[in-house]
């Protein structure tokens, strides 16, 4: 390929982020699911709050229903998952047709999901696509810079949401470790100042989740 | 046929067609929708010899295409000769007064030609029309042979076949040979253009850069493709892949929002190849294909080796005594449409609206040509389980380098519908591998 416009570059590090996003969200949405069946009070606020979309549900129903499946409500997992695949089908001739191929696969996973009479078990399969997205990208993409800009988005993404959930302090040590070479080797236009500081910020004993959500999201 | 064991396999051939998003995009009520574009895998079989004799028939065809466009933004030669008729040229939507006087690289105009054919059932091919502005399809069955030998190896192993998708390869020499220096980039109008897959999978096949008009910029009579650095990288070739008048707000629709301005002056500068050349419309217009026959004997001093569907031209009185006479036994093409629009068939409508199209004949018979409905040879396709037989026809690339190449392959199109003749995608209708059998 050789070569990256700025759209490309865009699309890269926002295809790497919106995979994440619907990666982890569904992560952490498969506990609360199964936690949701012997619930007595409701907790799906709690959730929206911690990922901080807006609460526009009516019971618990309408939260797992909605959730992951309403395309007209952005912040849903599907409406994210088009904006993955959004980025990712204009993006053939740079991350190659069979790693193009595993987004439109979750595509198809999500449509069957929201169509089946158990959609946590179709939802798995979604998961393992874009596990295997990830992994055709490490394995096929040539260009280094095309995958380190994937990655840039996905481990910046990995970070936002992780302090939005106040993950422990360990882990997003782990994954600020990992996110900060990606975005020094991505040859996007970066921040270096914020960069230099996501360390401090996690390794500080006061753990303020807010600041490092605010600073991760000013690194690109 | 029937016995091809890659038939078992038509569900998951399409299932893995669906999987690499082998689309079209069509708009309905103004909302952009993506459509799988239904494979049979039944295949054409275009048997060595036969296809030999279109092989040639095809290579002729372009030649003289090729110099019937430069002839005309030139000397206008046939047109002093009264070969074909002023009215033609100048009255065609296609023609381009701005591309006058104006010699693409190595003087080609129509690097690829896609030309639309049929087999009569007195098995003779006929040239339904054809297509040197933008022509696609080619990705399709490429892609397709790809999944069918990859679901049944033994199909292929029993028959020995010419590969097809050796396409990228013919695509890059014909893009190379007239690149006079500077990467080459598919230009596309977007992830919203019916075309996009083919856009996108022809440029990964190819190596060349896929871009939209904003990542490429003219300057100093250069065209270049902005990198995220900010660099500027020199583009000397550009298979684009929007129509003409949107190509250069600056020379031709000012409105156009995915163009490059300026990029007419790189081309006429030579700085620049365009692929395929503005101003080719002119040549494939509805109404010129009547005249290809005579223009093959005009510039090449050869007869045809392929034939045209018998046409009349209401232009010509003779032609509109004719058409008027046997309306019901013909079909009508409105020469600015395509995509399988703007077509009737004279048996099929009311008295009303016969008397109200042929008053529009009357006033305008510039604007129509007239066909005898070709009898055309319908292939099987497999529906539900069964074979049934549909109209088919077959769209054949020759691409241009040094020399005209044909592409051993081609799209064949078919109607899902029974008795209908429109095999457009557009318009509902599948498509077929088409096989050239190697010896």
């Amino acid at each position: 390929m050789g070569i990256i416009s700025v759209e490309q570059a865009d699309h890269l590090f926002w295809l790497g982020r919106y995979t994440e996003r619907v990666y982890t969200t569904l992560r952490f949405y498969f506990p609360r699911f199964d936690s949701m069946i012997d619930e007595t009070v409701d907790s799906y606020q709690a959730f929206c709050e911690s990922i901080d979309i807006p609460n526009i549900y009516s019971s618990k129903e309408d939260f797992l229903r909605r959730y992951p499946f309403d395309a007209d409500n952005p912040d849903s997992i599907i409406s994210n998952l088009n904006r993955a695949y959004d980025n990712a089908i204009v993006l053939r001739e740079s991350i190659g047709s069979e790693a193009l191929s595993y987004v439109q696969l979750a595509i198809y996973d999500m449509n069957k999901a929201s169509a089946s009479s158990s959609p946590m078990i179709e939802l798995q399969y979604l998961m393992d696509h874009i596990l295997s997205f990830w992994g055709i990208a490490d394995d096929q993409i040539d260009s280094e810079q095309v995958r380190n800009m994937i990655k840039a988005g996905k481990r910046i993404e990995r970070i936002d949401l992780y302090a939005r959930l106040k993950v422990s302090r360990e882990e997003l040590v782990r994954e600020v470790c990992r996110m900060i070479p990606r975005v020094e080797r991505s040859g996007l236009l970066y921040d270096k100042s914020r960069l230099n500081q996501m360390k401090s910020l996690v390794e500080n004993p006061d753990l303020d989740y807010y600041k490092i959500v605010s600073n991760v999201e000013a690194i690109v | 046929m029937q016995q091809l064991e890659l038939l078992k396999h038509t569900d998951k051939i399409n299932e893995l067609l669906a999987r690499y998003g082998v689309k079209f995009g069509i708009y309905k009520n103004n909302i952009f929708k993506e459509q799988l574009f239904p494979f049979d895998s039944i295949p054409r079989i275009i048997e060595h010899k036969e296809f030999s004799h279109l092989e040639k028939g095809l290579k002729q065809r372009v030649m003289a295409l090729n110099l019937f466009l430069k002839d005309i933004y030139s000397k206008k030669q046939i047109v002093k000769d009264g070969i074909v008729p002023e009215d033609f040229i100048f009255a065609s939507s296609g023609y381009m007064a701005e591309c006058e006087g104006t010699v693409p690289p190595k003087g080609i105009y129509s690097h690829i030609s896609g030309i639309d054919l049929v087999k009569g059932k007195d098995d003779n091919w006929y040239i339904l029309e054809d297509n040197l502005r933008v022509p696609s399809g080619a990705s399709y069955p490429m892609i397709a042979r790809d999944l069918c030998r990859r679901s049944s190896p033994d199909t292929f192993h029993n028959y020995r076949l010419e590969d097809n998708r050796n396409y990228a390869d013919l695509l890059r020499r014909a893009m190379d040979y007239v690149n006079p220096g500077g990467h080459t980039v598919i230009l596309t109008p977007g992830r919203y253009n019916a075309a996009y897959f083919e856009h996108s999978y022809l440029a990964e096949k190819t190596g060349a850069h896929l871009a939209t008009g904003s990542e490429l910029i003219v300057e100093n009579d250069t065209l270049y493709y902005i990198s995220s650095d900010g660099t500027r990288e020199k583009v000397g070739a550009v298979y684009r892949r929007i129509s003409d008048e949107y190509l250069d707000p600056m020379n031709f629709n000012p409105e156009s929002l995915i163009g490059i301005p300026h990029i007419y002056e790189v081309f006429r500068k030579g700085n620049v190849a365009l692929i395929n050349a503005p101003g080719n419309g002119v040549a494939d217009d509805k109404g010129i294909y009547y005249f290809v026959p005579k223009m093959i004997r005009y510039y090449l001093d050869e007869e045809p080796i392929l034939c045209n569907a018998p046409t009349y031209l209401p232009f010509y009185e003779e032609d509109m005594k004719y058409v008027l006479s046997h309306f019901d036994e013909l079909v009508l093409k409105d020469v600015a449409e395509a995509g399988g629009y703007g077509v009737v068939f004279g048996n099929s409508m009311t008295k009303q609206q016969k008397q109200d199209f042929i008053d529009l004949l009357q006033r305008e018979p510039r604007r129509f040509i007239a066909q005898e409905v070709i009898d055309f040879q319908d292939l099987d396709i497999l529906e539900q389980g069964e074979i049934v037989p549909r109209k088919a026809d077959l769209r054949a690339f020759v691409l241009m380098a040094e020399e005209p190449m044909v592409w051993k392959s081609g799209l064949t199109r078919f109607s899902r519908n029974t008795d209908s003749f429109i095999v457009n995608s557009s318009q509902g209708g599948g498509f077929k591998d088409t096989w050239v059998l190697y010896q």
